[in-house]
């Protein structure tokens, strides 16, 4: 799926900024021209969301990302999973994440979590901040809007 | 007004990209295996697993390495019947995920590995309201981590078993086209032959390449005098294989201890191969081989 701004006809890039999914069930991505400047969301409904999560690829992702994590797609959703599953995926060095801050974003589905690992760095990185909490998480949140 | 094609990439989640990396992946792990083979049935309770487990002991005895997928997610038992225990520490690593290691060698990858406790359920959520198109989606999506992501190695055979009914092999079928085939199973019960009948015309109609036709459980042997009796009612299970135009790959009686390991720790076959049922399987593994080499 591509995005075209009208006035200006260019393809609207993916922010990783923009994304942020409100619940498990739901997705919603930005997209902005960027001649123009011009935003907009896509948002999804639940189904729409299982449908994209069935290819087991990361929305704003690489295909080095894709493959990064073994089984990236059951430690992130099996209930009750075993914690060895749940390390696997890759970790940043330079910050630190609370546990509640962990457990936050491992409930964000596997495949917008790296955006949402990424929107949440960014954020930290702007600020000079070290440690990861669930006070930043909201910060972000209400900052991104969605 | 630009099209489609017009704009480059495809928004930025370079989605094909991604997909393509994972492909690969699957390849380079299905390409270090020579033969896959899944044994199904579409019928429960058929011994299925315990039958799994033997062929691929007979197989490791003929000098074969040999690894179990245990494609039922919900009711995964290989785990059980192979001696690993849910307190077997999962290793993940840059290879991926190592398979566990069971009885006589025999590698395996099953749920019941990825759960912390050994009467966990598989269940995709907490959340009481997941929706049945979400359990279905997770349900591909983690069988296709179970074959891709597990660090197989170079092996011989992959066994596939297969969970009862006949829905889960259209995932198998996408995801390992060059299957060598699969092995239906059914017991001589009318019940059984008639829902296994609709397991072999499903592969039928999607051409995906059926070895043959076990006949589980026909008879009881007793394990004092090895004398045999019946024990379902039925017809023979060759005239089905014979209506369905597929090969009858031969009948294995029922043994008490064929779905326990025996006080050495092995499994079934490998302490009575000389044993009625043990040359049963034999006999079965040999007309497996026939067809896949």
């Amino acid at each position: 799926m591509k995005f075209l701004c009208i006035p200006c006809d260019e393809k609207m890039e993916t922010q990783v900024d923009g994304i942020m999914p409100e619940e498990k069930k739901n997705l919603a991505m930005k997209f902005k021209c960027k001649k123009c400047g011009h935003s907009i969301a896509m948002l999804t409904n639940k189904f729409e969301t299982e449908f994209v999560s069935k290819l087991g690829v990361q929305m704003g992702g690489t295909a080095a990302e894709a493959t990064a994590a073994p089984m990236g797609v059951m430690a992130g959703a099996l209930a009750g999973g075993k914690e060895e599953l749940k390390k696997g995926a890759p970790t940043e060095e330079d910050v630190e994440w609370t546990e509640e801050a962990k457990q936050r974003i491992q409930k964000v589905p596997f495949f917008v979590r790296n955006m949402a690992k990424k929107t949440v760095l960014t954020f930290a990185k702007e600020r000079g901040v070290t440690i990861i909490d669930a006070k930043l998480m909201d910060e972000v949140r209400e900052k991104v809007g969605m | 007004m630009k099209t489609y094609e017009d704009l480059a990439g495809d928004g930025g989640s370079n989605i094909i990209e991604q997909v393509e990396a994972l492909g690969k992946k699957l390849r380079s792990r299905l390409d270090r295996i020579k033969y896959k083979v899944a044994l199904m049935s579409g019928k429960g309770g058929v011994g299925k697993s315990s039958l799994t487990a033997n062929v691929a002991a007979c197989l490791v005895d003929k000098g074969y390495s040999v690894g179990i997928l245990d494609a039922d997610l919900n009711g995964p038992s290989i785990c059980h019947l192979l001696g690993l225990k849910n307190s077997h520490k999962l290793i993940v690593d840059d290879r991926g995920v190592q398979p566990g290691i069971g009885t006589h060698g025999i590698k395996l990858m099953s749920m019941d590995m990825l759960l912390s406790s050994p009467d966990s359920p598989v269940m995709w959520t907490e959340e009481a309201d997941a929706t049945a198109v979400w359990v279905s989606t997770m349900e591909s999506t983690a069988l296709r981590e179970l074959v891709a992501d597990t660090d197989w190695g170079d092996l011989d055979f992959l066994l596939i078993d297969m969970p009862p009914g006949s829905d889960r092999i259209d995932n198998i079928r996408s995801l390992i086209p060059e299957l060598a085939g699969v092995v239906e199973i059914s017991i001589p019960s009318l019940l059984s032959q008639h829902i296994v009948s609709k397991s072999i015309s499903k592969n039928n109609k999607m051409k995906v390449p059926i070895i043959g036709l076990i006949e589980n459980m026909a008879g009881y042997t007793c394990p004092h005098c090895e004398k045999e009796g019946p024990l379902f009612e039925g017809e023979n299970v060759e005239s089905l294989a014979k209506q369905k135009n597929i090969s009858y790959l031969g009948k294995i009686p029922f043994d008490t201890r064929i779905g326990r390991k025996t006080d050495s720790g092995s499994l079934y076959y490998m302490d009575n191969k000389d044993s009625v049922t043990g040359k049963a399987i034999n006999s079965v593994v040999e007309k497996i081989l026939e067809s896949t080499i």
